[in-house]
């Protein structure tokens, strides 16, 4: 479950009804993991990375989340008034936690940003630490998406509380067994009473 | 008026009951005018009564029209669902008569409560005979069974419907399915999620989603299809997925398991207190046990002390033994020698 690359892009426009309307997507932040392709193949894939990010943030309509497969990659682009936000995953990546990433990814550059972004026309450059840190800690979907870990956390306490259960039944089964044990001893005890006082009795005759 | 019906546990004696009361009427009026005013009362309470009682038959007949009416949709409901093949699909005449027949069951189903209501309250209010409740009793019954069998058929209809859907979409794909191959194709694109403002709007279908679901994708395919293609030369072909799925669902289901997970862990807490319980009341047997061995090993104890105590001090018991002893000797001796 890899996430690839997150970007955010200002996109204006409606999106997929003309060709020659709106200008082109305006890239504002770019964090992207090309670790696994080759040395020579990382740029290529970066450029590959980014035009696919233009056409798609270009075909969102504003206020509509969307999911584009393309070979075996995910892209989940989110359009919140203008601005965009993707991300390229595998297909294992839960796409409710994507979308929540992106959210998050949102709020943060309207945190850091403020409104400037809609005045950016070309290209941004500078790195945004925040989505490389978020590429690096998002790896994990259940740190993405709370509702995830809370489910996970609950599936584990189910688990342990499994176990206990089992637990619990192996130490009646035992108690039960003491508490024949124990009847079993004060029986035994009792004819034993029994018996000392008969032969304290009976014999005090001789 | 009274229903007739092929169920009805009652005869319809109306005829007999008009004789009588054309009878009695004229009994009463051939009676002295003296007691005509209670006479004149007396008639009008009975009036008021059979007007009551004539509001509610009214209902009664009204109800069991609607019902005969629904019915009647319903059987065409049927043939229609029957009828579907896989391209000449009647999707919105269905969809509207399934609206139209769940609004009629709903007003009848209220109109029937009502009406038992009204019996009711009739029933605690008068000076009505009981052969009038039992009759408005059975009457409400009788509506009710019907309007049950009309709404198990309506759902008899809507599964046979669906179970068509089912075989029609496999059998679509069996015909279509070279032209969805994705797996070579680069550009594909999926059915795009659903967008918050729309997804509201797809909340009210969904009763009937499940009986159109795959109905829909039919039309949207076609819609989505004609800008992409007109646009994007690039992305080439769409992707259909049968099941209605959307952020805001899946967020929604997601709540949905969260909440029965916790359910499940509360209920396994209690039953985890309950045994542990129980438990608690075996340890307290076993401590009880063990109190009673306890007290009964030390009064053996005791006795055995005193025993000892009397054997080892108690020289009278030393002598008797020794003689006994001597007793037994003489007489081994006596006896062999």
């Amino acid at each position: 479950m890899k996430i690839t690359a997150l970007l955010v892009l200002k996109c204006s426009g409606a999106g997929d009804s003309s060709s020659s309307g709106p200008a082109e997507a305006v890239v504002l932040a770019n964090a992207s993991d090309v670790s696994h392709f080759g040395y020579f193949q990382r740029s290529a894939a970066k450029e590959f990375i980014l035009f696919v990010a233009r056409t798609v943030a270009k075909r969102t309509p504003p206020g509509q989340r969307q999911s584009v497969q393309h070979e075996e990659y995910k892209v989940h682009s989110y359009n919140r008034n203008g601005l965009c936000a993707l991300a390229f995953m595998d297909d294992h990546y839960p796409v409710r936690s994507a979308f929540s990433l992106l959210n998050t990814v949102l709020d943060d550059y309207q945190k850091t940003f403020g409104d400037s972004w809609r005045a950016v026309e070309a290209d941004a450059t500078q790195p945004w630490p925040y989505l490389n840190e978020a590429l690096t800690k998002f790896q994990d979907p259940a740190e993405a998406d709370k509702l995830l870990k809370i489910q996970r956390d609950l599936d584990e306490t189910k688990i342990i509380l499994h176990k206990t259960i089992d637990s619990v039944l192996a130490r009646g089964e035992k108690l039960d067994s003491l508490v024949e044990k124990s009847s079993d001893l004060s029986a035994a005890s009792q004819m034993f009473y029994k018996q000392a006082k008969k032969t304290n009795q009976c014999c005090a005759i001789l | 008026m009274h229903s007739r019906s092929g169920q009805s546990s009652y005869r319809d004696r109306t005829q007999e009951f008009l004789t009588i009361a054309e009878r009695l009427k004229k009994s009463f009026s051939s009676v002295p005018n003296a007691p005509s005013s209670s006479a004149g009362s007396r008639l009008e309470g009975q009036k008021t009564a059979v007007s009551i009682q004539s509001e509610f038959n009214k209902r009664a007949s009204k109800i069991g029209l609607g019902i005969h009416q629904t019915s009647q949709k319903l059987a065409k409901l049927a043939k229609l669902a029957k009828r579907t093949s896989v391209f000449d699909d009647p999707t919105v005449e269905i969809q509207e008569l399934t609206a139209v027949i769940k609004q009629d069951i709903n007003a009848l189903n209220s109109a029937v409560i009502d009406l038992q209501l009204l019996c009711n309250s009739q029933n605690e209010s008068g000076n009505i005979s009981s052969d009038t409740t039992n009759h408005s009793t059975t009457v409400v019954d009788n509506l009710k069974n019907r309007l049950m069998s009309t709404t198990k058929d309506f759902k008899e209809v809507l599964t046979v419907r669906t179970e068509n859907l089912k075989v029609h979409e496999n059998r679509r794909q069996l015909f279509s399915s070279s032209a969805s191959k994705d797996s070579t194709n680069p550009f594909i694109r999926q059915r795009p999620l659903v967008s918050r403002a729309s997804s509201d709007s797809s909340a009210p279908p969904a009763p009937w989603a499940n009986s159109s679901a795959s109905s829909q994708p039919f039309p949207r395919k076609k819609k989505n299809g004609d800008p992409s293609t007109s646009t994007q030369p690039l992305l080439q072909q769409q992707q259909m997925v049968p099941v209605q799925d959307s952020y805001m669902q899946s967020r929604a289901e997601a709540l949905h398991n969260v909440e029965s997970t916790i359910h499940e862990l509360s209920n396994i807490f209690t039953q985890l207190a309950t045994m542990v319980s129980q438990q608690g009341e075996l340890a307290i047997r076993i401590d009880e046990n063990m109190d009673d061995t306890l007290a009964n090993v030390e009064g053996a104890q005791g006795a055995l002390l005193k025993y000892l105590n009397s054997i080892s001090s108690n020289r009278w018991l030393m002598i008797k033994i020794f003689f006994v002893l001597m007793v037994f000797l003489m007489i081994f001796l006596f006896f062999v020698a």
